[in-house]
């Protein structure tokens, strides 16, 4: 099974990711990032590069009634990268498989809101 | 690890945070335990002895009125284990859809990316929101109706958010989660003054958040 993601650093030394329960995110080495390759659930890789900072989670719902409540669905990743002041978000839909991509500024409620402690420096 | 979600319901004091008295709260077997909003009855009430019956929740039905809105009375915890307090299958949410701050409490073990949202849709699917108590497709029109309690109590008489769909929805938080927390809301159901479509329906009320 492929991990989650592999991560390349400058000094030459890779990093890989867990799964989309453990992610090891907060576990990436404080080293700057050359190129992060996210494998896709259906097979494929999305790589992405030459970006100042790098940014993944997980969204998942938690029904409280209906008839699935008490299942954690996962719903969608996230992948962002910063370059400059713009951010491309990757917004992978877990449950067709499609990707949408948005170009967002620093201005967006979701980029200004995120949680900081996820960003990972780039180049 | 993933973040993980609780969820409690207030059964002794909606004054007392889960933190301060954590024996007032019963934490949901969310696949066994179910919320019921009633008007209640002489039947179906607090502390019943049995799971009730479709005839007994239809008889304690809330009357839609023709003079003005209505809150649906009562939200009871139908408990599958029936074993907290004693032998009793039901029990009442206390608080419920008054100016009270420690009704309904989701506690969070961990940091969150973003703020963790509750939200409203026909079912598990997420993506319609068509049943009259959403709105029938009009968000705005939402009977269910959710506010903020995590920072203090949502105030008298307090109107909330009619909560539909992807747009309309209630942030458990002012900031996003650096650690574990409980966050707080409160949840009622308004029927609008001579609805014209009697229903039960069953909905989907689910926490979206996010995890690193």
């Amino acid at each position: 099974m492929n991990p989650l993601f592999q991560i390349l650093f400058d000094d030459k030394t890779t990093f890989l990711g867990g799964n989309l329960k453990e992610t090891k995110w907060q576990s990436i080495p404080d080293k700057k990032i050359i190129t992060l390759i996210y494998f896709m659930p259906i097979g494929d890789a999305l790589v992405l590069s030459e970006y100042n900072a790098y940014y993944h989670y997980v969204e998942v719902t938690n029904d409280l009634t209906g008839p699935k409540k008490g299942q954690v669905q996962l719903e969608y990743i996230y992948l962002i990268g910063k370059k400059d002041t713009t951010y491309k978000l990757y917004k992978i839909n877990l449950k067709t498989q499609q990707i949408e991509i948005q170009i967002l500024t620093e201005n967006d409620k979701l980029i200004k809101e995120l949680n900081p402690i996820g960003w990972k420096k780039g180049i | 690890m993933a973040t993980v979600m609780n969820f409690l319901i207030n059964y002794v004091d909606a004054a007392v945070a889960y933190a301060t008295t954590p024996a007032d709260y019963i934490l949901v077997d969310l696949v066994n335990d179910y919320l019921i909003w009633t008007a209640g009855d002489t039947v179906v009430k607090d502390l019943m002895t049995h799971e009730p019956t479709a005839d007994e929740l239809n008889a304690a039905g809330t009357i839609i009125s023709d003079i003005a809105d209505t809150m649906v009375a009562k939200c009871l915890l139908m408990d599958y284990s029936h074993s907290v307090g004693g032998a009793y299958y039901t029990h009442l949410v206390l608080g419920m859809g008054l100016n009270s701050r420690y009704s309904y409490c989701f506690s969070f073990d961990g940091i969150t990316a973003t703020i963790p949202r509750l939200e409203a849709w026909d079912d598990s699917d997420h993506d319609t929101i068509a049943k009259h108590v959403l709105g029938a497709s009009t968000p705005a029109n939402s009977m269910v109706k959710a506010v903020r309690t995590t920072g203090g109590l949502p105030g008298a008489g307090w109107a909330g958010t009619p909560i539909a769909g992807a747009a309309n929805y209630v942030e458990l938080d002012t900031a996003v989660l650096s650690g574990a927390k409980d966050l707080y809301a409160n949840c009622k159901i308004v029927i609008p003054q001579s609805y014209a479509t009697p229903s039960a329906e069953l909905f989907c009320l689910t926490v979206r958040y996010t995890y690193l």
